[in-house]
């Protein structure tokens, strides 16, 4: 048996056989955390490393400028994230193939093609911001960027090269975990714990009313909550962690497990940026977000916070690289897994060094308006998601492609609605860019 | 808790319960997308995507536009 050799259709490579090897335990109880443990692992990953670099930006300026008014859309967020993931799962699952795969057999060269580019340039900008992150929390650090990015870039292409998939993704909950010291951050800000619930469950409108930059950050704050590489990323993530259909509570768990901590994370960022705007400081990038916190509070939560965004850069680098290299490898039918060692996998492991390596090249520009750009990336991804929600929508009701696990009606009633607010969102936002002098101007009250 | 490499050995053990790593396990067959083909699409449904890829061909200039004008680029803001 351990010379036989099969087909893999989600990696695109023949793969040996192995035995089967299980651990044998006395408990229902224990079976189930167990099962749950092994099963765990994309659903945190994909929604942990969405709160990447430019989610730290986003959500901090949020709280700097806003206050926790914006708090409840975060939490808003939350359902509309889990949900879009889950039909995610279900199609990871039953095809045990990539979204990039999907779209192309079920709609065609035409449209996988433009999938593909729409994923390919929004993850380039993307990855851009992360390094451009990285790049100014290790200038606050006193760290030497033209040192610091290669040697990060270095750590991240190592990472994923192992040929073990499980490797890559033991260090990656890793890093996730280390994402939770954000609560700490957030409870040394000595949060108005009756003003942040309120915040929450309260719809209001921030002072000033709807203006431009308003609807920018909240589409920008909907595009980073929401992104659309995190389709890609957890469908090819389940096919190469090939889960099973017998996987799908726990996989479900697991997303939303993912879900919860994310949101939760960003509100404790937008409690970190509101701290600072409360001390008077104008937010200019969350690196200097920081190094003003560390005036109130010690050096330990400046460091704290710029350690931190640099993990967040780095969990966003890691997933957004590897669902580019995913993508490419399923339309170009390259072997594409984590799994396999760089020599049966050239194509998909240049893919993802070639994706780290200019990015963190791109970065070294002098001057460049990096918060900005930061901000122009998540509002792109924003007016991209309900395209890519729509192809997801169409495949999820493909009963010839997935029967049971199709879309029910609530499903389609869910996702819908979403589409319907983030259209509407961005033609607030064209409408805003197009004919500016139909909208109060910005008061700068918040 | 026990290590187990041997199906035959599992099955004596029936009262117990085996996790399996789902990289560890047998290939499961999952639906058979290869053979399925291109989905049947109505001419509405082509219509609605093609507006859709000319709307976002937009919101795509548009977003650039305004990340320019906010950069000052056009002189309206500092």
């Amino acid at each position: 048996m351990n010379n036989k050799f099969v087909m893999d259709p989600a990696a695109g490579v023949a793969t040996r056989v192995v035995p089967v090897r299980g651990r044998v335990v006395k408990s229902k109880w224990a079976h189930s955390l167990l099962t749950f443990l092994m099963v765990f692992g994309p659903g945190l990953i994909v929604m942990v490393a969405d709160n990447d670099a430019g989610a730290v930006s986003t959500y901090s300026q949020a709280g700097a400028q806003y206050g926790i008014h914006l708090l409840w859309i975060v939490l808003l967020l939350l359902p509309a994230t889990y949900f879009i993931q889950e039909m995610v799962v279900r199609l990871g699952i039953a095809t045990g193939k990539g979204h990039a795969a999907m779209i192309y057999q079920r709609f065609g060269r035409w449209w996988g093609l433009f999938s593909l580019i729409d994923l390919e340039l929004v993850n380039f900008l993307t990855l851009v911001t992360e390094f451009a992150a990285i790049d100014l929390a290790l200038n606050k650090m006193g760290v030497d960027p033209r040192l610091g990015v290669p040697l990060v870039a270095a750590g991240l292409v190592l990472m994923a090269v192992t040929g073990s998939y499980r490797r890559w993704e033991r260090i990656v909950v890793f890093l996730c975990m280390l994402d939770l010291a954000w609560f700490l951050i957030a409870y040394r800000m000595h949060p108005a714990v009756g003003q942040i619930v309120r915040g929450s469950l309260i719809p209001e409108m921030p002072q000033g009313g709807l203006t431009p930059e308003l609807m920018f950050l909240v589409i920008a704050i909907v595009g980073t909550t929401v992104a659309p590489w995190q389709l890609f990323f957890q469908q090819s993530c389940i096919a190469d962690k090939r889960l099973r259909f017998a996987d799908l509570k726990w996989a479900r768990l697991d997303t939303f497990l993912g879900a919860c901590i994310t949101i939760t994370v960003a509100g404790c960022m937008m409690i970190a940026g509101n701290a600072s705007h409360v001390h008077g400081f104008t937010f200019t990038d969350p690196a200097q977000m920081a190094v003003d916190i560390g005036t109130f509070t010690n050096g330990f939560f400046r460091n704290a916070i710029l350690l931190m965004m640099i993990n967040a850069a780095v969990l966003g680098t890691t997933a957004i690289s590897l669902s580019s290299a995913w993508a490419y490898g399923e339309v170009r039918g390259w072997p594409h897994s984590l799994q396999l060692p760089m020599r049966q996998a050239p194509g998909f492991y240049v893919v993802y060094l070639a994706s780290v390596a200019a990015a963190a090249g791109l970065v070294l520009i002098p001057r460049a308006p990096l918060q900005l750009i930061i901000l122009g990336v998540q509002v792109l991804a924003g007016v991209m998601l309900p395209s890519a929600i729509i192809f997801l929508q169409l495949l999820l009701n493909d009963k010839e492609l997935l029967g049971g696990y199709a879309n029910k009606p609530w499903n389609n009633w869910v996702n819908w609605t979403i589409i319907i607010v983030l259209f509407i969102l961005s033609l607030i936002l064209a409408a805003q860019v197009a004919a500016p002098n139909l909208f109060p101007a910005a008061s700068g009250g918040h | 808790m026990a290590t187990m490499t041997n199906p035959i050995e599992l099955n004596e053990l029936a009262h117990h319960f085996v996790v399996v790593h789902p990289l560890d396990d047998v290939r499961e067959e999952k639906v058979d997308t290869e053979n399925l083909g291109p989905m049947a699409m109505t001419w509405s449904v082509r219509i609605s995507l093609l507006s859709l890829r000319a709307y976002l061909v937009l919101m795509m200039l548009l977003v650039f536009y305004h990340v320019l004008d906010l950069a000052g680029l056009f002189g309206r803001h500092a």
